[in-house]
């Protein structure tokens, strides 16, 4: 129905309509409710459009300006599961912070606005077809989730702030070198305004300069690398999540550094086409996922901090996620459905952490001891989390992980087999060791109970059921959107 | 050789000291002041040569022969700089080379002069003002090569006097920058205000004044006359890029440039009046943002 | 209008160099303003930009880069009571001399991008590029936070200038965005540079490096 195609903006601007009217309730407690009700329903609308086209192809809106096809949708299901959950957690988050980091009304308001302002922002990214307008986007979430890390002000979450603010603007003003150097590589061909069309330009891939489009997608890649938190442009992820409160970091890692590797992904077929570069960025992003997987391996060993470790543990499943898009063909498909799996594990891992960190007055590994016996469900939570991070069986990571390393066995690349095993092989071990110790032992003095709403209850036993089930089964219907958001990212027009 | 460009040479050799003159009178009409006669340069000079000379036991024949040499140097770099629309009295292909490699063996009297004395002020000058003049070296070489590339002519005097008239509708930003340049080119190497201040009798802030303050009587003539064509030579590069050229021949062009030079040294002591000397850790930057003026000016004309 | 190019070019090209050699804040940040209005002119001097699309975007731009970002900074800046940048990693001097360096760079690599284009172009291309690498030397070399959001306001005013280089078009709703974008970018860094300024006692991102490892 072209009416219900003509109105997929409001899958964007329905979310800041909900923060509007968040913003005029009286008190705290009010305002981060009425935050998690307007996500669950913007959620609800996402929803139906995500099964619509799954069910009868991609959607596009009158002029093109705004498209919704396999790829999107995926993201879009994986966009409203973690923001969900994170609006139900944020509310008991928060009003079990202890007296002196209480949500003022004002801070409430600030961050309800921020919230349904990020969601706003990452849906746009997710349903423009035209490259400037997904940049836009990526802008947006940058500068709206800044105050966002710094909604509790001191010295050492103002210093991570400003880093995460000044690193990935830098970064996202080179990816917007990218996107014009793509619509320059386009040359005698550009049609005017749809020159950023990202249909127009998969339909004339083959003739676009190819020295010029690879140009672009080394910006591309740096650029949006940058916000996804590949390796070496990683440095703000880590004072990032450790800064930030818990439901804000599960955001970040659970979505945000996907939404950009999604626009990784919307890019790297149209300059995969172009003349003599199609094997050229596929090996580009094995290269930066290898060299993410490795650094973030070894800092891994060295950390305190429990937030900055599952931190780094996301800058080596990014690092995975974007190996598995440049072994190309099956391991496009396991990079995606890593990307579901990284995304509800880690979401777990940072709820865990945050009331875990709750209970005992800090994020320090060294301080968290006995998490089984503070509380079972979150101590049960973390360990699970963590286990499933590192790739134990039967979890979902373990699968998409071996489902990319039959991939790049399939392809004869045996090296990145062995770097990634080398890597993969480190985290456990490190990961492993303070998982077990801050899971069992003597509870620290002063560790109080926690106190868990029915809520909170479904969505950790939900999301440890869902990833050993993944693990174990993958239904026809979760195959088939794989196999179609799959086929997008990897050339064909869905 | 031509009647005219030896009546040019003269007329410069002649009208060089007017232009300390037009200077200091700036300068007394901006304090309210009457000032200084405007040809008291010349009474200054022919003063100094009626004098005798003292000389220090511990100088050698390269301190008495510092002015001399210094002078020949300069009058012979006038030789190849036009006076407006008369060319120059010789020139051939690569003359501005020679031009500013005189310039260069006129300060290299001068310092050597003022190291033989012995003495740590003068040591202090000299060092000074080689650290600047080698600074300074990079804006005048480059801006000359502009206008060498813009004209297509390899003599000074060629190209100076077609610069004005090979300038397309949009090469304003060249000339503007070639001005800047060289302007400050200019009051570093006649040690005007913001570089040097001439007025200061404080040794620890001089640095031309004070590499000269050994000499008496008819060599400090020889180094006050040497020190106003030096100006006038630099000025000549400043004021030959804009005067254009104008009907009514030699007589009227030579009118004008005459008027341009004055016009140059009202400037330079409108400058003198109303800014303060830099502190000497930022000369140095200044001169490098003259040579950058000098590079972007290249860089225009080159691409 | 080809002189017309040219000259805003050198304008942005002498501001350039100027913001590597300037250490007083506010001077730096009437630079940046200048420049931002230069880059706002420079598609009304482009062939068949003087409409009134153009008239209108070049108006806003104007207003947006001269008036409003530099109130914005000199709140900022107010209350920090910083007037100077003062020991940067690289002196004034070096920093005028990589200046240039970089700017004779730009020309050799923007004369190779596009070589079929013809003159004016290319130094719309070469002065883009300059500014971009002259925003990234203010933004690595600098202490003070505020001459990194310069370095960032200079970058952007680089990208404006490529993107007019490169593409021939740009819709008007796209270039309101990415205004849009740089007008929230800059009001959310004066409002943390406030907020530094107001916990630290200093803006010297320099010394923000509690977070290690």
């Amino acid at each position: 129905m072209q009416f219900i195609d003509n109105a997929i903006w409001l899958l964007a601007a329905f979310p800041l309509l909900c923060g509007m009217v968040s913003l005029l309730l009286p008190s705290p407690r009010l305002v981060l409710s009425a935050a998690a009700a307007g996500v669950l329903a913007s959620a609800a609308l996402d929803t139906l459009a995500v099964a619509r086209v799954f069910a009868r192809g991609a959607m596009a809106s009158n002029g093109d300006w705004f498209r919704v096809d396999a790829l999107s949708a995926f993201h879009l299901a994986v966009m409203i599961i973690v923001f969900a959950m994170s609006s139900i957690y944020a509310v008991s988050y928060f009003r079990n912070e202890p007296e002196d980091m209480q949500l003022n009304l004002a801070s409430a308001r600030r961050f309800s606005a921020l919230w349904h302002g990020a969601l706003a922002a990452m849906t746009l990214v997710l349903i423009s077809n035209n490259i400037a307008i997904m940049w836009v986007g990526v802008e947006a979430t940058t500068l709206l989730t800044a105050f966002l890390i710094c909604l509790h002000i001191s010295t050492v979450s103002l210093e991570a702030t400003w880093k995460y603010l000044i690193v990935c603007s830098v970064g996202v003003a080179f990816a917007f070198m990218g996107v014009l150097l793509l619509a320059a590589s386009a040359g005698a061909n550009a049609a005017g305004a749809s020159v950023m069309q990202w249909t127009h330009l998969q339909g004339i891939a083959s003739g676009l300069d190819p020295r010029l489009a690879r140009l672009s997608f080394i910006f591309l890649l740096v650029g949006y690398g940058t916000k996804a938190g590949l390796a070496p442009m990683h440095s703000w992820l880590p004072d990032a999540h450790s800064q930030a409160p818990a439901p804000v970091s599960a955001v970040f890692s659970g979505f945000m550094l996907n939404m950009a590797l999604y626009c990784i992904m919307r890019h790297m077929p149209i300059v995969a086409q172009t003349a003599g570069n199609q094997h050229w960025a596929g090996n580009l992003l094995i290269f930066f996922g290898l060299a993410s997987i490795l650094i973030a391996a070894v800092f891994i060993i060295s950390q305190h901090d429990l937030k900055r470790l599952l931190a780094y543990c996301s800058v080596e499943h990014i690092g995975i996620i974007a190996l598995g898009l440049g072994l190309g063909g099956a391991g496009i498909f396991a990079a995606l459905f890593h990307t579901l799996n990284h995304s509800l594990c880690k979401t777990l891992g940072f709820f865990s952490a945050g009331r875990i960190g709750q209970a005992c007055h800090s994020h320090d590994m060294r301080q968290i001891r006995g998490a089984m016996r503070i509380d079972p469900l979150w101590g049960g939570g973390l360990f699970g989390s963590l286990l499933a991070l590192i790739g134990v069986a039967p979890f979902a990571i373990f699968m998409s992980e071996f489902m990319l390393l039959k991939a790049a066995a399939d392809s004869h690349r045996y090296i990145v087999i062995v770097v990634f095993l080398l890597g993969a092989g480190i985290v456990f071990v490190g990961v492993l060791r303070q998982a077990i110790e801050m899971a069992w032992g003597e509870k620290p003095q002063g560790a109080h109970g926690i106190k868990s709403s029915l809520a909170e209850r479904i969505i950790v036993l939900a999301t440890l059921a869902l990833l050993i089930l993944a693990g174990i089964w993958m239904p026809d219907f979760f195959r088939n959107a794989l196999k179609a958001a799959a086929a997008v990212a990897g050339g064909g027009m869905p | 050789m031509s009647i005219e460009k030896i009546c040019g040479y003269l007329l410069a050799l002649v009208a060089a000291p007017l232009l300390l003159g037009v200077i200091n009178r700036t300068k007394a009409f901006f304090a309210g002041r009457r000032g200084q006669p405007l040809f008291q340069a010349y009474h200054d000079i022919f003063k100094l040569l009626r004098k005798g000379a003292v000389y220090s036991t511990t100088v050698t024949a390269v301190f008495r022969a510092g002015p001399p040499a210094s002078l020949a140097a300069v009058l012979l770099a006038l030789l190849f700089v036009p006076f407006g629309p008369v060319p120059a009295v010789f020139s051939f292909q690569g003359d501005f080379l020679l031009v500013a490699y005189l310039l260069g063996v006129m300060r290299f009297c001068t310092v050597n002069a003022a190291m033989d004395t012995g003495s740590s002020f003068e040591g202090m000058g000299a060092s000074r003002e080689v650290q600047f003049a080698a600074l300074a070296e990079p804006a005048l070489l480059l801006g000359m090569a502009v206008i060498v590339r813009t004209t297509g002519n390899l003599s000074l005097s060629g190209a100076l006097q077609s610069f004005a008239s090979c300038l397309t509708t949009g090469s304003a930003p060249v000339t503007i920058l070639l001005l800047a340049a060289w302007m400050i080119v200019f009051l570093a190497e006649n040690s005007r205000i913001p570089f040097d201040d001439p007025n200061t009798h404080l040794e620890l802030t001089m640095i031309h004044e004070v590499m000269v303050l050994d000499h008496g009587g008819p060599d400090f003539a020889l180094i006050q006359w040497g020190a106003a064509l030096k100006m006038w030579v630099l000025g000549a590069l400043v004021v030959n890029l804009l005067v254009p050229s104008v009907a009514g021949g030699e007589i009227a062009g030579a009118g004008i440039f005459l008027g341009g030079m004055l016009a140059l040294a009202a400037a330079a002591g409108t400058v003198e009046s109303t800014m303060a000397r830099f502190r000497l850790l930022r000369v140095p930057q200044l001169l490098v943002a003259a040579g950058s003026f000098s590079i972007l000016a290249l860089i225009l004309v080159l691409r | 209008m080809h002189g017309m190019t040219e000259n805003i070019m050198a304008v942005l090209l002498v501001v350039n160099l100027a913001l590597m050699a300037s250490s007083r804040l506010a001077g730096c940040i009437g630079l940046v303003a200048l420049q931002g209005i230069a880059i706002g002119l420079l598609p009304l001097f482009a062939p068949g930009g003087f409409s009134a699309r153009g008239f209108l975007l070049a108006a806003f731009v104007a207003v947006l880069k001269g008036i409003v970002f530099p109130r914005l900074l000199h709140n900022a800046i107010r209350g920090a009571s910083v007037r100077r940048e003062v020991e940067p990693f690289v002196g004034y001097g070096f920093s005028l001399i990589i200046g240039v360096a970089l700017t004779i760079l730009s020309f050799w690599l923007g004369t190779g991008l596009l070589p079929s284009s013809h003159g004016n172009e290319r130094i719309v291309l070469a002065g883009a590029i300059a500014t971009v690498f002259t925003g990234l030397f203010l933004i690595v070399s600098r202490r003070k936070a505020l001459t990194q959001v310069l370095g960032y306001l200079v970058m952007e005013n680089g990208i404006a200038a490529f993107g007019l280089a490169v593409v021939s078009e740009i819709p008007l709703l796209i270039e309101l965005g990415i205004l849009l974008d740089a007008f929230v970018a800059i009001f959310v860094m004066a409002i943390i540079i406030y907020h530094i300024s107001r916990e630290f006692d200093h803006i010297d991102a320099d010394q923000l490096s509690t977070l290690k490892g």
